[in-house]
């Protein structure tokens, strides 16, 4: 019998374990081929070692009846080269053989055969092997499925908590790439280049002082969602939201070699979106409101900071410091940019959009440094 | 002529792999020759080897106890008794009888 699906069988093709049985009998691969297409299972056949392994590598089997004494490859040079590799090492192995002696036997095991069948052969003792071989197969694969159903459940946790802070696009990643344990964030402290930008709302005290509490809310909810919509659509992540502010970070928790063109394109985007919504509000409150922002870029070191009760992903470090200083600075409508990132971004600005405000003294900051002014008006197309 | 008729009860269900299992057979005969003609012992040794293992897989129990001893008397390179085993494997076949059950 040729190297091929063992046929006969009608039932073979929908048959849901595969057998590969190797010998170079052909009238003991027949007699082995009826016995296991009469227990319902699928059998493909090969007549030597070398076009076992072939097959295993192309279709791997659910079992491997293998004969020993074979010319080329042996049984057990078979048995190790499938045993040694991994993705077809979990495969089960039955060394069929008439050599009866414990070294052998030895030699098997020594190879990775999972268990024996001695020639000639016991339908009994074959069927019953086979069947035991099965079940343990049933086993390991409904044990298999729960284990990835699990996995798509735990990996699913980790999106829904994560996609808080990150765009759905991170989100997705970072759990793909997540390992077996723990969150995708842990282990992930470093020190790093980051574009950080600190958004805040002008004109927001005169906001609270003037509207109830729950008109408050849903401003400030129609004003986060046009940040947060903004940020995530250029993958930036979103660090703090606290009163009417906004921290977002670029470069991390991935690289972007192009953090600081994202950054930019991201203020240009917010200012512009919330002009529309402060237009609205104008209208229905006569409140004067807008988006002022600081960016800036440099070494910060970003990680999972807290206590077992509370934790959070942050970003500390001088960037962040000075980007929020320059926040505070900037007025409606307006980004102010530290100079190194200013430099790195200056290519996108149209001319005579930006002015430079010289080397200024940030409050809390020792030394100056220095600033541009970028003015983004609602009408600045990202 | 019925004392040297050796009966052999058979599983029905092999019924249509027993005539190649002896055609296989009667080749087996004629290689086993050729290989002892040409002192090929280790030829001999693996021809041994697959008729004790395939022979009462079958049903068969004659044919593994011959290649047994053919195995054997090819590792101790006794052509004698290597050349008695092929005779009386050539006159089993001519006598076996098949009873399906």
């Amino acid at each position: 019998m040729n190297d091929q699906v063992a046929a006969g069988n009608s039932a073979d093709a929908q048959a849901d374990y595969r057998v590969l049985v190797v010998d170079d009998d052909p009238d003991m691969v027949a007699f082995l081929v009826l016995l296991l297409q009469g227990e319902g299972m699928a059998v493909d056949t090969a007549a030597n070692g070398e076009s076992a392994l072939m097959h295993v590598m192309r279709a791997p089997p659910d079992l491997v009846l293998l004969d020993v004494m074979m010319p080329g490859a042996s049984g057990f040079d078979v048995c190790r080269r499938i045993k040694g590799d991994e993705a077809t090492a979990m495969i089960p192995i039955v060394l069929v053989t008439a050599l009866e002696d414990g070294e052998n036997r030895v030699r098997g095991i020594e190879a990775g055969a999972d268990d024996f069948l001695s020639k000639p052969v016991k339908r009994e003792e074959l069927i019953a092997r086979v069947k035991t071989l099965r079940r343990l197969h049933d086993t390991r694969k409904e044990l298999e499925s729960r284990r990835l159903a699990a996995e798509v459940q735990r990996k699913e946790a980790i999106r829904k908590a994560f996609s808080r802070y990150i765009s759905p696009r991170l989100a997705e990643r970072i759990t793909a790439e997540a390992g077996e344990h723990g969150d995708p964030f842990q282990g992930r402290a470093q020190r790093t280049s980051v574009v950080a930008l600190f958004a805040d709302l002008r004109g927001f005290t005169r906001l609270t002082e003037q509207n109830e509490v729950g008109a408050v809310v849903a401003m400030l909810n129609e004003y986060f969602a046009v940040l947060t919509e903004t940020a995530y659509q250029h993958d930036g992540t979103i660090f703090n939201m606290a009163g009417d502010s906004l921290l977002v970070g670029f470069n991390v928790p991935f690289p972007q070699p192009d953090a600081a063109e994202r950054a930019w394109r991201t203020a240009l985007e917010m200012v512009a979106r919330f002009g529309p919504v402060a237009a609205s509000w104008q209208q229905r409150h006569g409140l004067t409101v807008g988006v002022g922002i600081g960016m800036c870029a440099g070494e910060a070191i970003i990680g999972n900071v807290g206590s077992t009760h509370y934790a959070s992903y942050t970003i500390i470090g001088n960037p962040v410091n000075t980007a929020a200083r320059l926040m505070q600075m900037a007025a409606a409508g307006e980004v102010l940019v530290c100079g190194p990132l200013y430099e790195r971004i200056r290519h996108l600005v149209p001319a005579g959009r930006a002015a430079t405000r010289g080397d200024v003294t940030l409050r809390g900051k020792s030394e100056s440094i220095p600033v541009f002014a970028v003015s983004a008006g609602a009408r600045e197309q990202a | 002529m019925t004392e040297n008729i050796h009966t052999v009860i058979i599983s029905k269900d092999l019924a249509d792999l027993i005539p190649v299992f002896f055609r296989n057979r009667q080749k087996e005969v004629e290689a086993l020759r050729s290989a002892l003609a040409a002192g090929d012992f280790e030829q001999l040794r693996q021809l041994g080897h697959r008729m004790k293992g395939v022979g009462n897989s079958y049903g068969f129990a004659k044919v593994s106890e011959i290649g047994k001893r053919v195995e054997d008397d090819a590792g101790a390179a006794n052509k004698t008794a290597i050349d008695a085993c092929i005779g009386e494997y050539a006159d089993y076949l001519s006598k076996v009888q098949i009873v399906y059950e």
